[in-house]
């Protein structure tokens, strides 16, 4: 009888554990820090003023919030792999401005080198 | 009839298993992104990121190997593309900047030999001023020198127009006294002359002027000893002389016939220095006297009547022309 008991007990300890496991990864909050902080990075290095990073960063932006639709919703895998767009989009909105500044300095670069063999033959 | 529904069947599942495995667009764009990009500069400018593309792309195929109409191959294959992209897009950067680094260093390269040539054109350009300078120094130097040069040569064509104004005027002065001195030399001459024609007889020969003064007058016959009428006729003769004392006189003593010619020729000589001695006396140059025993040798009558003889006894005074006076 004794056995039946401590029998009893866990299982309900294990249905207890599992349903505390259960809520809590129903629960867990949505990890965007790596999106979101990959969208600053691509504001801050100008990307709204290069069209091709500035439609990037606006999928990012769309991605994140769609993720985050996802994860309210309880559709974590889904809200993740969003998130996963949007840092991918992010991270080239960020690669692409850069690539925009560095093309325009090349591009002076060779101008001025141009102009002044002009200016000096 | 049932065959026919067989292979419908058959058709069906074929085609239903095609569609299966029918990649989705997500991963279609991923595996041509990164076959582009593996292509391109990515491959050596941005590995790293292509290995990341690869990586990416290799989630997406297992994903799709797995569940190929699931909504996480999609996402996996659509981070494929961005990461593809991306490693493209480094690429290009990573070509960029190689391209501004090596525009950069031709630009600075380009400076220096500017600056370099701009050193060597002031070198050049303070070379050529330094020359030009130098040059200028020269021509300076130069018209300094002829400007000195021409100021001495006035100087000196002003002393030579001064120095031939002044041996012309000299040398006028010198014709003007010289022909003064002529016309007294003349006048004196004339003067003496007259004065001597008074005297003796005077004849004008080619050696000179010639004063034949009688030997009977001088001296008595035999003798050298001056009479005292004939000093007072001597006196008479120097003061003549003196007139003209710059001309060269020859006293010239001659006889006649008679005697020896050693006689004749020891007798005319001391007559001769008799007359020198006293003219020397009174006054006139000793240097411009000579006197010379001319013996019998010389007559100007014929001996052979007694005023003959009286005529060739005598004293001539050759007063020498004046050229050969100077000559001598």
């Amino acid at each position: 009888m004794r056995q039946v008991s401590k029998i009893k007990f866990i299982v309900f300890a294990m249905a207890v554990a599992a349903t505390t496991i259960i809520a809590g990864c129903s629960s867990a909050p949505l990890r965007t820090e790596a999106s979101t902080s990959g969208i600053r990075a691509a504001e801050e290095v100008g990307a709204a003023k290069v069209p091709q990073a500035s439609l990037h960063l606006q999928l990012a932006k769309e991605e994140l919030a769609q993720a985050k639709i996802f994860s309210a919703k309880g559709e974590k895998k889904k809200a993740a792999s969003m998130l996963l767009r949007a840092e991918a989009d992010a991270e080239l909105a960020v690669v692409l401005s850069r690539e925009d500044a560095e093309k325009t300095e090349a591009n002076d670069a060779v101008a001025r080198v141009r102009q002044l063999r002009q200016d000096n033959p | 009839m049932k065959t026919k529904q067989f292979l419908m069947i058959v058709l069906l599942a074929a085609l239903l298993a095609g569609c299966a495995t029918m990649p989705p667009n997500e991963l279609v764009d991923a595996r041509q992104a990164y076959q582009i990009a593996s292509e391109g500069q990515a491959a050596q400018l941005a590995p790293a990121e292509l290995h990341k593309a690869k990586d990416a792309l290799n989630l997406a195929e297992q994903s799709f190997a797995k569940d190929p109409d699931s909504a996480r191959t999609k996402d996996l294959s659509y981070v494929a593309l961005r990461k593809a992209e991306l490693a493209g897009v480094v690429g290009a950067m990573a070509a960029d900047t190689s391209r501004k680094d090596r525009a950069g260093a031709a630009f600075e390269k380009k400076q220096t030999e500017i600056v370099q040539q701009g050193k060597q054109d002031l070198r050049d350009s303070e070379k050529q001023t330094a020359e030009a300078r130098a040059e200028l120094d020269k021509q300076a130097a130069l018209k300094e020198a002829k400007e000195k040069s021409d100021a001495e040569l006035a100087v000196v064509q002003a002393n030579k127009e001064k120095a031939d104004a002044d041996l012309l005027k000299q040398q006028a002065e010198t014709t003007n006294q010289a022909k003064q001195d002529l016309r007294d030399s003349e006048q004196r001459t004339a003067e003496a002359r007259a004065e001597l024609a008074r005297i003796g007889a005077v004849k004008e020969e080619e050696r000179g002027l010639v004063v034949t003064l009688s030997g009977g007058v001088l001296f008595r016959s035999a003798d050298s000893t001056l009479l005292t009428s004939a000093q007072v006729k001597l006196d008479q003769v120097a003061k003549a002389l003196l007139t003209v004392r710059e001309r060269n006189i020859i006293v010239e003593g001659h006889t006649d016939s008679q005697g020896s010619i050693a006689y004749n020729q020891g007798l005319s000589q001391r007559r001769a220095d008799t007359v020198r001695d006293y003219l020397i006396l009174r006054g006139y140059p000793a240097a411009r006297i000579q006197a010379h025993g001319m013996g019998k040798g010389s007559p100007i009558a014929n001996n052979a009547s007694p005023e003959g003889r009286a005529n060739n006894r005598r004293v001539e005074i050759v007063i020498e022309r004046e050229m050969q006076s100077s000559n001598r």
